[in-house]
């Protein structure tokens, strides 16, 4: 036997040829032990019964500051400041980029239509292709036709961008345009 | 069987039921690490999910799982019981006609397994996925070997119960109540059922049974095997005796509470939420305390680490434990879980636990006994060192590069810009960054495989060296059964002596948190308020939701929108009691591969979803996700909508006589609408009776049964 000094706390039993000894418990287990017991008493008498927020308060709080972020404006959308962006290749290059991530699966790569409606044509079924109406659909979406709303996913700039690059692409000739949806809009 | 010479007596002890049992963990152990890699390969690049509907990652991981806990650690545990068992009590197994009854029963077990989840046939409950005739076969191999178990100790010659036998009983105890109070379930046909619980109740039932699964499967037993195999490879006394009452005790007591952990921010009434967390943090001491009897047993000895590949294995394992148990109560706390839940960081540490703690105390446990059976000695302690040494490396690296996944991925969930926006709104970018950690952990899991071949050539080796086989030979034992004791005892020590009073008082330990538990939780629905009432799914949608189930799909989409204000932007409104009410099983998940599906919804068109299932490629580029072609070509089981419509009703879903008389009719009749609505956006014809519509149906009813006129709106977002 190596070392000594556990040597008196060997028991007399053995199983098998394997022995215990009973050494004392080390202090800082038994703080471990009796200080997370005592914790968790705490813990659990302040979420039961002393007031603690609840999961529906703590989300109600960051709601909050989320929206405090977030001020809204009813109609950020302006047919003129959207016909500045249609001029300037910066914005169409970043909605053309925004275009092919999200839109271009529904909407096909070359804006021919494919499960959503054709957008280079001359028919809209929301709107009456102005501006201002393909960016609220951007943005709000038409949900009960399958159209997602794009306001929390696509940060305002891109909104803006891929709006602008929608209207720009209009009259362009894809190689399979999907049949026309909706109603004619002449200018 | 044994002769009176004096009080010594001859023993022969049954080690041909060991030798079968280690060949048996050997065999599965190869299957379930391969399994994992090829799982892990499938995250990593998609096309190893080789279209081949058997081998998607949906079912694959079942399989992988269950292979690794019942075929795996289960022979394991039962070759190292069987063989301690009878050396503590010095008696030979109750019954040799059992332990064959055992073995092969649970060998064919695990090959109905091995049939069946491949197949599909699954109950949609995580790591208890086995359909109900396996469930039942499992009860009566766990009785036998109960049986067995207890008649050996009845036979006993030895007075007192040794540590290592207090966790043997509570593992055998415990394990039976978990898994017939989990696997409760109504038969549909010979491999479909719906269990009895739904909802918040399943979900309760599922995580206490999955938790303790971890608890008295992986951990208890294993302990047991460590307090005999650890003081007998070092031939050391075990450190403290008492540390191993308080702890036992503790342990058992305590970790059946910490179920409720694996469900914070869910539905999940909130004081089972805390007491989930409490219990999860007393749990660390008691954990430890095994850690600790372990590891100091080796004091006096800690010169055979550097020369005892076995004694290596055995600390590795253990301080793998260590690390395990503190990482547990850790990611409890409320606002780690917030953060690491659904992510990867969890797989990290169940493999830590797996890898480390389970693996490396078999490998230790079976290079202790292959010699000693086979009368012979290790063919290389070299190569074993090697072992040893690559797969270490192999656990270092599957943990670290699954905790940095799961927090990178965590931390990109909830980023929120200074305009209060997600700032990664899309869910694949966050996928896509941690696919080279994806790499890193195949290439570490194959580090360990690896590891484990070493291990089977010098075991080959070993085998091939031994001695032709001789008669078995007797052990002398002093019978000391009947022993008085010569002085005073204390109160455990004449527990010790009882087994029959200690099965019961453990059995107590473990109901008590149990039935505080998941009680109230069985009468929770009388709290969901009338007038929020859901809408059942129709008939097609539930055959949709069969096959999501089938395909195992929970494995990777939860559905369970936490109330954490980033879930809350990303999926909607946080999920309540009343939405999975009648969800049997509950699908809630327990990881986010892909993005919560609560209420996904009449998100996207029909069309989105076909192509989307067809090839997950064409609507979202950069996806991970398997195909699922076979959907189109299978034709949806109308006809047997009404027995599952029947059975849900008795089970007390609302569905009316109408359904019960006509549900493949309404079926069919939904399945043509959807069909036609494919069309005009330009689906080929002729799908409606394919299962992708019926799969379509309930995807698009996710979130969406809310009764119109409702009076209770909980926190609409806007």
């Amino acid at each position: 036997m190596a070392d000594n000094k556990d040597d008196k706390y060997l028991m007399d039993h053995n199983y098998d040829g394997i022995q215990e000894y009973d050494n004392p418990l080390p202090a800082w287990w038994l703080i471990t032990f009796f200080g997370t017991i005592i914790f968790g008493f705490h813990y659990w008498i302040h979420y039961e019964f002393g007031g603690g927020q609840t999961l529906a308060d703590e989300l109600k709080g960051d709601l909050a500051i989320v929206k405090s972020l977030n001020p809204s404006t009813d109609n950020p959308d302006k047919e003129e400041t959207l016909a500045a962006l249609v001029s300037s290749d910066t914005a169409k290059t970043l909605g053309k980029e925004v275009y092919g991530a999200k839109c271009a699966v529904c909407h096909g790569p070359e804006l021919q239509g494919l499960i959503g409606p054709n957008l280079v044509d001359e028919y809209w079924i929301q709107g009456k292709g102005k501006l201002v109406d393909i960016a609220v659909v951007v943005r709000k979406g038409v949900l009960d036709k399958g159209m997602p709303n794009w306001d929390n996913q696509l940060k305002e700039e891109e909104i803006q961008s891929v709006t602008a690059y929608i209207y720009a692409s209009r009259g362009n000739k894809p190689a399979n345009p999907k049949a026309p949806q909706g109603e004619k809009v002449v200018e | 069987m044994s002769e009176h010479n004096g009080n010594l007596e001859q023993v022969y002890y049954d080690d041909e039921i060991v030798k079968k049992f280690i060949m048996a963990t050997l065999v599965f152990a190869g299957i379930a690490f391969l399994a994992g890699l090829l799982a892990a390969l499938q995250m990593a690049f998609h096309p190893f999910n080789t279209n081949l509907e058997w081998l998607t990652f949906g079912r694959l991981r079942p399989l992988h799982t269950n292979a690794a806990i019942f075929a795996f650690a289960g022979n394991a545990i039962f070759a190292g019981i069987y063989h301690s068992t009878q050396r503590l009590l010095k008696t030979r197994l109750f019954s040799d006609t059992l332990s064959n009854i055992h073995f092969w029963g649970w060998q064919l077990i695990i090959l109905a397994a091995a049939i069946t989840l491949p197949l599909g046939y699954s109950q949609g409950k995580e790591y208890a996925e086995l359909e109900w005739p396996i469930d039942i076969a499992i009860t009566l191999i766990w009785v036998v070997f109960a049986v067995n178990f207890f008649g050996t100790l009845a036979r006993r010659r030895e007075k007192h119960l040794y540590v290592a036998l207090w966790f043997y009983i509570a593992t055998i105890v415990t394990v039976a109540v978990l898994h017939i109070v989990n696997a409760l379930s109504i038969p549909v046909s010979l491999f479909k059922s719906y269990p009895v619980y739904a909802g918040i109740q399943d979900a309760m039932v599922q995580w206490w049974y999955g938790h303790n699964a971890v608890a008295f499967f992986l951990t208890t037993p294993f302990l047991g095997l460590m307090y005999y195999y650890m003081p007998k490879a070092a031939n050391r006394p075990v450190y403290s005796y008492r540390l191993s009452i308080i702890h036992f005790w503790a342990l058992v007591f305590i970790y059946i509470w910490a179920g409720p952990h694996h469900l914070l921010y869910t539905s999940l009434p909130e004081w089972a939420q805390t007491l989930g967390v409490v219990f999860s943090l007393m749990l660390w001491a008691p954990s430890w305390g095994g850690m600790i009897n372990g590891l100091l047993t080796l004091r006096g000895a800690w010169h055979l680490l550097r020369t005892d590949p076995v004694i290596k294995f055995f600390a590795a394992a253990v301080t793998f434990y260590g690390m395990s148990t503190f990482e547990g109560p850790l990611l409890s706390i409320k606002s780690v879980s917030a953060l690491a839940h659904y992510t990867d960081w969890i797989i990290g540490h169940v493999h830590g636990g797996a890898l480390g703690w389970n693996g490396f105390l078999t490998f230790g446990m079976i290079y202790f006994l292959v010699p000693r059976l086979w009368k012979t000695e290790l063919y290389s302690i070299k190569l074993a060192t090697t072992h040893f040494w690559i797969g270490f490396m192999g656990i270092i690296g599957y943990y670290l590069s699954m905790v940095t996944a799961g927090i990178t991925q965590g931390l990109m969930w909830r980023a929120i810009d200074a305009q209060g926006k997600l700032v990664y709104p899309d869910f694949v970018e966050t996928v896509n960054q941690i696919v080279p950690l994806y790499w890193v952990r195949a290439f570490s899991g194959l580090l360990f495989i690896i590891g484990f071949f070493l291990m089977c050539y010098n075991l080959y080796k070993t085998i091939r060296s031994a001695p032709a086989r001789s008669e078995p030979q007797p052990t002398e034992v002093k019978n000391t059964r009947w022993v008085v004791a010569a002085g005073h005892e204390t109160p455990h020590r004449s527990l010790e002596g009882m087994a029959t009073v200690f099965t019961v008082l453990a059995l107590v330990a473990i109901l008590v948190g149990s039935v505080i538990e998941i009680y109230p939780t069985l009468n929770m629905h009388k709290y969901v308020p009338r007038d929020a009432a859901i809408e059942p799914l129709t008939p097609l949608e539930l055959a949709g939701r069969d096959l999501y189930l089938r395909e195992g799909c929970y494995v990777c989409h939860s559905q369970q929108i936490r109330p954490l204000v980033a879930e809350v932007l990303r999926y909607g409104d946080p999920s309540t009691i009343a939405e999975s009410m009648y969800d049997r099983p509950f699908q809630w998940g327990s990881k986010r591969t892909g993005p919560d599906l609560a209420r996904v919804g009449n998100k996207y068109p029909d069309l989105w979803h076909f192509r989307h299932m067809l090839d997950p490629r064409s609507v979202v580029q950069q996806s991970l996700m398997p195909a699922y072609p076979w959907m189109l070509q299978k034709k949806t089981d109308f006809v047997g909508l009404r027995k599952r419509v029947t059975v849900l009703k008795n089970l007390g879903v609302p569905y009316t006589e109408e359904h019960l008389a006509n549900a493949d009719v309404m079926a069919e009749k939904q399945a043509a609408e959807i069909g036609k609505a494919l069309v005009a956006q330009g689906a080929p014809e002729g799908v409606e009776n394919k299962e992708i519509v019926a799969m379509i149906a309930y995807l698009q009813s996710l979130g969406q049964k809310r009764k119109a006129n409702r009076t209770t709106q909980v926190g609409k977002a806007e």
